[in-house]
């Protein structure tokens, strides 16, 4: 019993150690404000509505409908593959891939393109808030 | 001397060879590899090019906007790496695969080898130019998937 517990208690520790680094916290903080600002009922991001905005499929900037998992597919953890191009895209997954979500400035690039792509506008404070905290945590 | 009769020994042999520069630019491969193959300046003319760049939010249908920083920095490097030869003559469009000397040279490919899924289309270099990403183009290097060798 005492195992059980302990095994849990570490997985726990595992779990809760995916977090920013110092500079996405601050990132995180700004896009928490502004969602805020845009909605006085905000409380904190949520990654169940993040995994529904990465796995959801929108007609795109292309036309066709599409969603992010059609390039990176449902597992995180492994490799994907650009639609357009058959480019491998290396894992998306933080626990895959350490360099993920750690440089502000490709972050902000990434859903800035990305955003448009599959849902053909710029993405809301509270979505990129949301689909962050769903990816971190993959 | 020498030096005119190096120049020209390369010369003749990158045109036989069907060679181009390799693109060695760490940003260009970076900002724009990491999405599709990293096309050579070279293949295409510098007008092409400007076009290419000045339109990056609507890159091919594609959002691939970029920092003013990085565009300006690879807008630099392409134009200033830009084709100037038989392969670039005459495409005044900003797709590598409009230019003549180009759609002479894959006249002959049956539809069925490009449209299958390890292809997809003409704009793959390294689906069948095995050495594509050395900037080798030469027929020898050609491997066609479910085709093999095209010489």
């Amino acid at each position: 019993m005492k195992k059980i517990f302990l095994t849990l208690s570490c997985s726990a520790v595992v779990l809760l150690a995916q977090e920013f680094n110092a500079p996405m916290q601050a990132y995180m903080n700004e896009l928490a404000k502004e969602a805020k600002t845009q909605n006085a009922s905000f409380e904190r991001f949520d990654a169940k509505r993040g995994e529904r905005i990465f796995t959801s499929k929108h007609v795109g900037k292309k036309g066709q409908e599409m969603a992010c998992t059609s390039c990176h597919t449902v597992n995180l953890k492994q490799s994907g593959s650009n639609l357009n191009t058959n480019k491998t895209i290396a894992p998306l997954a933080p626990s895959a891939n350490k360099a993920r979500l750690t440089d502000v400035a490709e972050v902000q690039k990434w859903l800035r393109r990305n955003f448009n792509d599959v849902y053909h506008r710029e993405g809301s404070a509270l979505e990129k808030g949301d689909v962050l905290t769903y990816l971190i945590n993959q | 001397m020498r030096r005119i009769i190096l120049g020209c020994v390369i010369l003749v042999s990158m045109t036989w060879a069907k060679s181009v520069p390799v693109a060695n630019d760490a940003l260009y491969q970076k900002e724009c590899a990491s999405c599709h193959f990293g096309y050579q300046p070279a293949l295409l003319n510098a007008s092409g090019w400007q076009k290419v760049m000045g339109n990056l939010q609507d890159h091919f249908g594609t959002d691939a906007s970029l920092s003013q920083k990085e565009h300006d920095a690879i807008l630099t490097y392409v134009t200033q790496n830009a084709g100037n030869s038989k392969l670039t003559q005459g495409n005044t469009t900003m797709r590598i695969s409009q230019s003549p000397y180009f759609i002479k040279e894959h006249r002959r490919i049956p539809e069925r080898l490009i449209d299958q899924p390890e292809v997809k289309s003409l704009s793959q270099c390294a689906a069948c130019h095995t050495k594509a990403e050395q900037g080798d183009y030469s027929e020898r290097n050609i491997v066609i998937p479910n085709y093999g060798r095209w010489e």
